[in-house]
């Protein structure tokens, strides 16, 4: 009992820095959001007017948004299967390379990651001037700098190290034996992958989306640097707390899209199981 | 698929993984005034005129006060939640350190934001104290993350025999545990310097007027190409890349 307390005390600091500076400031911000502004001051007095104005004013974005970063999840968690299965199966040698690699990345370079991505898509840059060189085009590319596109690519080029590493570790998590049982079975490499791979690495899987996927809808960098005129919910968030200084608007703002993002997480993720059990 | 094929694809995603980060190397280097080809003649030009830059250094020594400062409290504060959580049955256990994850989840703007709201509202001045609270937020777990794992295969019989033997509790912990999982504490330290240099995005809303190396470098990279951007860019890759090599080399270690 007394060595029970002891371990609780350990915990505690690290517990008590969450939850003055995580659930405290969390909650207060939800509580922001039913504020409103009244010349250059908060008014307390409770409100879904905020609610209301994005419901009017901004479910375009909002569906943009959503919609974007479903494709860049998508993209991410495929590019990622596909990296974190062949660093499992394929290139078993290679595999602590590929990793160091997927790490490497993962921890650094967030902002100049974009800012060089901004020197490969522009109309100077380096896969226009390939382009070019090749013969492909005439002129250079003009939309492959400041378009969703180019915020799609640099979002995936950013992402795909969080979509290797927990794919990876579930497909890990998989013994040799269960794949060599069902190729000694006559299974083709893709009913191996269908019945024995997937099942197994869906956790991995779907964090992997559900990271990429909520990060991609709240990021505001990638579309201010690389995006050009392409506007997201980030893009409307973060100037709430800058130029236009309407904190409850940008607080109501940010929960919309988050309950939004993990509701559509959600549904995803059911649908998949759901698909998963109709196929077998 | 066939091998070559396989052989392709692999090198097509590390090309795509790698190329970002070498390509602001290489142009940095550049002797021309901006950060594209084409290339005529390379040169230290920009890394010069970096080092004279006298708010590039006061953002250097705020990063560098900044990320070593969370490092320490980071290790700190991690390795002793990962002492208490690996005593622990392995369900509660797990699920704090998925709770304590959780920042990990949200975008990094909304943490920022939620943070710089809190803090004005409890009248907390921006500045050095309030960027270190918030990227302990994110740091945190991945300490506690790695000193966990390595405590799974640690033998707490030990320490009890150190204890029973009439060690204090800090003796048995210097001379038993902290030997035992030394390269998982440095190595988690790292890791939080690493992403406490690399960030840029809560360090942004949170620190009022000063700058950080990423917070000095945006206001460079929102309207031109220049090579001294690419420059600092560099550095700052190198520092949290390094941190990141030395920490997965010390975890590797620490599990063999």
């Amino acid at each position: 009992m007394k060595a029970e307390r002891g371990n609780l005390l350990l915990v505690l600091p690290a517990l008590a820095t969450f939850a003055a500076l995580f659930a405290c400031p969390f909650l207060y911000f939800f509580a922001i959001s039913f504020f409103s502004m009244k010349s250059y001051r908060m008014n307390f007095t409770p409100t879904l007017a905020n609610y209301l104005h994005i419901l009017e004013n901004n479910a375009g974005t909002l569906a943009f948004t959503l919609a974007l970063a479903a494709v860049i999840a998508s993209l991410a968690t495929v590019l990622g299967l596909i990296y974190a299965y062949a660093m499992r199966f394929r290139f078993q040698r290679q595999a602590e390379a590929l990793l160091l690699i997927a790490v490497l990345t993962l921890f650094g370079g967030y902002l100049m990651k974009i800012y060089a991505w901004k020197t490969i898509l522009g109309t100077q840059g380096v896969l226009n001037l390939g382009l070019v060189g090749l013969g492909l085009t005439d002129q250079p590319l003009a939309v492959l700098l400041y378009s969703p596109a180019a915020v799609a690519i640099t979002l995936v080029n950013f992402l795909l190290p969080m979509a290797i590493l927990p794919i990876y570790s579930s497909l890990r998590g998989i013994p040799d034996i269960e794949i060599e049982a069902a190729r000694d079975l006559g299974a083709s490499p893709l009913q191996q992958l269908r019945d024995v791979i997937l099942p197994r690495a869906a956790p991995g899987l779907i964090s992997a989306f559900a990271l990429c996927f909520l990060i991609s809808a709240g990021d505001y960098v990638t579309p201010a640097l690389v995006g050009g005129t392409t506007t997201t919910m980030g893009s409307l968030i973060a100037p709430q707390f800058g130029s236009f200084f309407n904190w409850p608007l940008g607080a109501a703002m940010s929960f919309v899209m988050l309950t939004l993002g993990v509701a559509a997480i959600f549904s995803c993720t059911a649908a998949v199981r759901l698909a998963g059990q109709l196929l077998r | 698929m066939s091998g070559v094929v396989w052989r392709i694809v692999m090198l097509a995603l590390v090309v795509f993984l790698v190329s970002p980060i070498l390509l602001l190397a290489f142009f940095s280097f550049n002797d021309g005034g901006i950060a594209a080809f084409p290339v005529d003649t390379l040169s230290l030009r920009w890394w010069r005129a970096m080092i004279e830059d006298q708010s590039f250094r006061a953002a250097l020594a705020n990063s560098l006060w900044i990320g070593v400062t969370v490092a320490l409290i980071a290790s700190a504060l991690g390795t002793m939640a990962a002492l208490g959580l690996a005593q622990m049955p392995r369900r509660p256990a797990e699920a704090t350190i998925a709770m304590l994850s959780l920042p990990l989840m949200l975008p990094p703007m909304v943490l920022g934001v939620s943070l710089l709201s809190f803090y004005v509202r409890l009248k907390v001045p921006l500045g050095f104290a309030t960027v270190v609270m918030s990227h302990l937020l994110f740091t945190l777990p991945f300490v506690i993350i790695v000193v966990y794992a390595r405590l799974r295969s640690f033998n707490f019989a030990m320490v009890e025999s150190a204890r029973d033997l009439g060690a204090s509790p800090m003796r048995a912990f210097m001379t038993i545990t902290l030997p035992n999982i030394r390269l998982a504490v440095i190595g988690g330290g790292l890791l939080a310097l690493a992403l406490s240099l690399d960030d840029f995005v809560v360090t942004f809303f949170t620190i009022g007027t000063g700058n950080t190396l990423p917070t000095f470098v945006w206001g460079m990279i929102r309207t031109s190409l220049t090579p001294l951007a690419n420059a600092i860019g560099t550095l700052i890759i190198f520092f949290s890349l390094g941190m990141t090599l030395v920490a997965a080399y010390l975890l590797r270690t620490s599990r063999n």
